[in-house]
């Protein structure tokens, strides 16, 4: 019986789980969201997500081979890496993208510094970024059936107001992982599973959360906070990105810090940059400072800290320094929200102001106004979203009752502002009298190109609104003549749809919501 | 109290089949080796001649310098030769070997309990230095070194461990349900050495029968407290237990009565008894056979000297139809593979493991590079940083490896292998290289 025996130090056992196991796990928590960008945005979207993944894996196949190196093709990494640049890319790129992407991210990043293992920055990242600096027009082209359109991202970034709920569900324009909701779930998973660290991705969230929350400029206003978490990649970096094993400081300490750093990083590209993608660059610098910090931060052993000796008095005080810290940030921050505080009202109060102004230009029958009840409801249930379809992407503010001294109802007046703009948001007031005549329209907001979009203001355009008892109102080059012809602003053709579309949206909403009611 | 320390991993326990096999003595039939170093510290000395007829309990080598201790036969018959031989641990060593006659003729003189309450501190540990007791946990520290510490009235905690935190291993399990009141008589009669201390019996939370025994044997004594600890991986190491019950970090350089504990496995304090109480030398103890190519899984007292191969037919034999890929003298996390099975049992052996299947060899075919995932550092008990020190050992930073990641903390207990998903072997790494940087500091004293 006494064959040869295997002879090797211990242990002589071994937990269950593999590279493989894990790089499968990291990939299987990104599925969601790549089929939800699939079912969102087509077939293309599979397409790029599938040349993104082989071209990687057929990469790093060819590099081996080529170099005469153990094949390690088949560990999973590369499919990690392919599916995440395939996630961070616009669903209407061509293929050439992901697969120079994939070829970038495999062949310079990650084999030329020595494979798995060895890479200093994320390789995903890295090649997405190359993307954008080679590609940079064809990468950031967001196109809805063919037909470029603007993302929530850039609306976000031009102030404009966005959907949420698209976006943290993925179905906003954007790229093919979009979807906040599904990575937010396979990071959570991923975290539970203890396959990447809370310190990173906590950390992240919290810096950035903290940042744009103190310097945003719209304080700690949940809607604010939460598209800009949902937007530009911050739940994939956090989550799947700056998690990345290699790229990311070994000490929990370090972690946090780099963490911090990514958080911060980004949310201070995203107040005072403008490009929509700027996480990506702040994930790339956090990797940079990864030899420094694991440089500098290296735990004792447990036997070398403070307070190993239980025997001791423990009496573990926190640095000054960090005390320090941290008043002078809350203390900062309550300034920031104090002074946010008051200047919100004074905001208001000339909001208010100059919307009771426009209110009695329209309706100058009225001597008080007050919110109408349908109309508030039927706003709150619109959840901050689109109005109605066919009239762009238009939003309504307020609605109003507009009363003589007697308490009879006089007129309407509803607040509706339009994003399609040329520059930005239109908000303008659309009086409407008891009997359905609409008295007029008068503008609270109006950025437009002076001499072209700017012109829709003047009295000449606005009073083709006045007086017409009609459901929809048309606009036309020029030669208005039947009922509800609007003559366009010649050369602010954008302007003008986006002004008439207000008014008809308004319209709309007075006739479905408010018509006869209080 | 916290029930267990920071770090550490599951290993599967694998304990089922062996579990339920109650304590059975085997009398070796061939002849016995009896290996002059079966302990930490020099070789003991023989007092014996080829051609002697020696008796059960009779001395055959004794203690050579402060560490050092006894070793005794286990069976009677004649001295064939003094020679080296093969050990366990695959290295050629001195050994007596004697012929066993079978007949287990006994020394006179010990075997029967007579009253020791008389006894003082220098006798109490003179037995336990005559019956050649050492650490049975695997160390194989002479007891009678370690019950002498420079200040005795600063010990605090007289640890028996009956953790048993190996995976297979169950022969302390065994023992502690089947000879409670022994061990707790055993670990009386060190806590009379020690006025100040308190002895904790360390159990982890698998063996419910185990705990409920020694709580039992245990009850009405102020001294002692049975403390169930949370199963985990190495729960029953030194350090490990001494971080629960006395909420110390120490350094490797330190020994456990610098902090004021003494830790001892249950069977060396079985041992304790018998040698105190019976005058009885230790040349038995308890093993447990056990691995998927073992046909009956079993716990067994066995005499010193014993050939492994002998022990593997007595609980069977290797079961038909599988082929025996490594047999370990310990148990999976720790022990030591064996190159050969005819080979002598020691005092130090606990268990003899024999798989089908060798974790080692399937590591290898799915290795790849470092992931830098953070497993080790997360497992390892000591708080050390295991993917920066195989990175310092790697490029040849052995400076590095010593003062910036104190890599000679590192006390072998494999859990960064062991949890290692890039499967890299890194407690072995340590282990070379703990030993090169031990010789390198040899080499460097020796010059001046």
């Amino acid at each position: 019986m006494n064959t040869a025996l295997n002879i090797s130090p211990a242990p002589h056992t071994r937990d269950k789980w593999t590279t493989r196991f894990i790089m499968g796990v990291v990939a299987l928590a990104l599925l969601p969201t790549a089929v939800i960008g699939v079912i969102v945005n087509g077939l293309h979207a599979l397409y790029i997500i599938l040349a993104s993944v082989l071209t990687a894996v057929a990469t790093e196949f060819l590099f081996d081979k080529v170099c005469h190196k153990p094949n390690t093709f088949l560990d999973g990494s590369a499919v990690v890496t392919g599916l995440m640049l395939a996630l961070t890319l616009s669903p209407s790129a061509p293929l050439y993208i992901p697969i120079l992407g994939s070829v970038f991210a495999i062949l310079v990043v990650k084999c030329f510094f020595g494979g798995l293992g060895k890479n200093f920055v994320n390789p995903a990242l890295a090649a997405r970024c190359f993307l954008l600096i080679s590609f940079g027009r064809t990468m950031t082209l967001f196109q809805v059936d063919g037909v470029t359109t603007a993302t929530p991202m850039s609306d976000l970034m031009a102030g404009r107001a966005v959907n949420v709920t698209e976006m943290f569900l993925g179905t906003a324009n954007g790229v093919i992982g979009g979807s906040a909701l599904a990575l937010l779930v396979g990071g959570l998973v991923l975290w539970a599973m203890d396959i990447i660290h809370g310190e990173i991705c906590f950390s992240v969230i919290g810096g950035f959360t903290l940042l744009i929350g103190l310097f945003g400029g719209q304080g700690f206003d949940p809607r604010f906070l939460a598209a800009n978490l949902c937007g530009g990649g911050v739940i994939m970096g956090a989550f799947f990105m700056a998690t990345d094993y290699v790229t990311s400081p070994v000490s929990r300490l370090g972690q946090l810090i780099y963490g911090l750093l990514i958080g911060v990083l980004g949310a201070l590209f995203r107040i005072c940059g403008t490009a929509a993608d700027s996480f990506s660059y702040s994930i790339i610098i956090g990797n940079l400072f990864v030899p420094l910090i694991d440089t500098y931060i290296i735990p004792k052993p447990f036997a070398y800290r403070k307070g190993a000796d239980a025997r001791e008095k423990k009496s573990f005080r926190i640095p000054k320094p960090v005390i320090a810290i941290v008043l002078i940030t809350l203390i900062a921050g309550a300034a920031l929200s104090g002074v946010f505080a008051l200047t919100k009202d004074t905001i208001e109060e000339q909001k208010l102001a100059a919307n009771t102004k426009s209110y009695q230009e329209v309706c100058p029958e009225a001597v008080s106004f007050e919110a109408s009840s349908s109309g508030k409801e039927a706003i709150d249930a619109l959840d901050g979203g689109v109005y109605g379809s066919g009239f762009g992407r238009v939003y309504i503010n307020s609605a109003v009752v507009g009363k003589d001294a007697s308490g009879n109802i006089v007129g309407y007046v509803i607040s509706v502002t339009s994003a399609d703009g040329n520059d930005g948001n239109i908000t303008l007031s659309v009086g409407i009298s008891a009997d359905g005549t609409v008295n007029g329209i008068a503008f609270t907001e109006l950025n437009e190109t002076p001499g072209m979009g700017m012109r829709c203001g003047e009295p000449e355009f606005m009073s083709q609104f006045a007086g017409k008892n009609i459901s929809s109102f048309t606009l036309v080059k020029s030669g208005a003549s039947a009922d509800g012809e609007v003559d366009a602003i010649s050369g602010a053709t954008v302007t003008s749809t986006a002004v008439v579309n207000a008014v008809n949206a308004g319209v709309d909403f007075y006739l479905k919501t408010l018509k006869g009611g209080n | 109290m916290k029930d267990t320390f920071r770090g550490g991993v599951h290993p599967k326990q694998n304990k089922d089949p062996q579990r339920v096999s109650p304590l059975r003595v085997y009398d070796a039939k061939g002849e016995m080796v009896f290996p002059l170093s079966q302990h930490i510290g020099k070789p003991a000395k023989p007092v014996v001649a080829k051609n002697d007829e020696v008796l059960v309990g009779q001395l055959l080598a004794e203690a050579d310098g402060f560490v050092s201790a006894t070793v005794v036969s286990s069976c009677s018959g004649k001295v064939k030769a003094i020679e080296k031989r093969r050990t366990i641990s695959g290295a050629m060593l001195e050994c007596v070997v004697v012929e066993n006659d079978g007949e287990y003729r006994k020394l006179d003189g010990f075997g029967e309990r007579k009253d020791y309450s008389a006894l003082t501190r220098d006798e109490i540990i003179g037995r336990i230095k005559a019956a050649g007791i050492v650490g049975l946990g695997g160390a194989g520290f002479p007891t009678h070194v370690k019950l002498m510490p420079k200040d005795p009235g600063a010990i605090k905690y007289i640890i028996a461990n009956g953790a048993e935190c190996e995976p297979y291993i169950t022969c302390n399990d065994r023992l502690m349900r089947e000879k409670p009141e022994d061990i707790v008589e055993g670990l009386r009669i060190i806590l009379s050495l020690f006025p100040n201390a308190e002895g904790v019996i360390a159990i982890e939370n698998n063996k419910p029968e185990a705990i409920e025994a020694m709580k039992k044997a245990s009850s009405g004594e102020e001294r002692i407290r049975v403390l169930p600890l949370k199963t985990k991986y190495p729960q029953g190491g030194e350090r490990s237990l001494i971080k629960v019950i006395a909420g110390v970090d120490f350094p490797i350089t330190a020994l456990p009565a610098d902090v004021g504990c003494i830790v001892d496995n249950v069977g060396t304090i079985y041992a304790v008894q018998r040698a105190v109480a019976f005058r009885e030398p230790l040349f038995t103890h308890a093993l447990t056979v056990c691995g998927d190519a073992v046909k009956e899984p079993a716990n067994l007292i066995v005499r010193d000297g014993t050939s492994v191969s002998e022990l593997i037919d007595a609980c069977g034999g290797l079961k038909e139809g599988v082929s025996l890929k490594k047999a370990i003298a310990g148990g999976p996390m720790m022990g030591f593979a064996m190159s050969s099975l005819d080979v002598p049992v020691v005092k130090t052996t606990n268990a003899v493991t024999l798989l089908c299947e060798d974790g080692s060899e399937k590591a290898e075919l799915e290795m790849t590079a470092c992931l830098h995932c953070g497993r080790c550092t997360t497992v390892c008990p000591q708080g050390l940083l295991p993917q920066l020190m195989a990175d310092a050992v790697y490029i040849g930073d052995l400076e590095r490896y010593e003062k910036k990641l104190y890599g000679l903390e590192c006390i072998a207990c494999g859990s960064c292998t062991y949890i290692c998903p890039a499967k890299r072997p890194l407690t072995q790494t340590f282990k070379q290289t703990k030993a090169e940087i031990m010789a390198l500091k040899r080499a460097a004293g020796g010059k001046k």
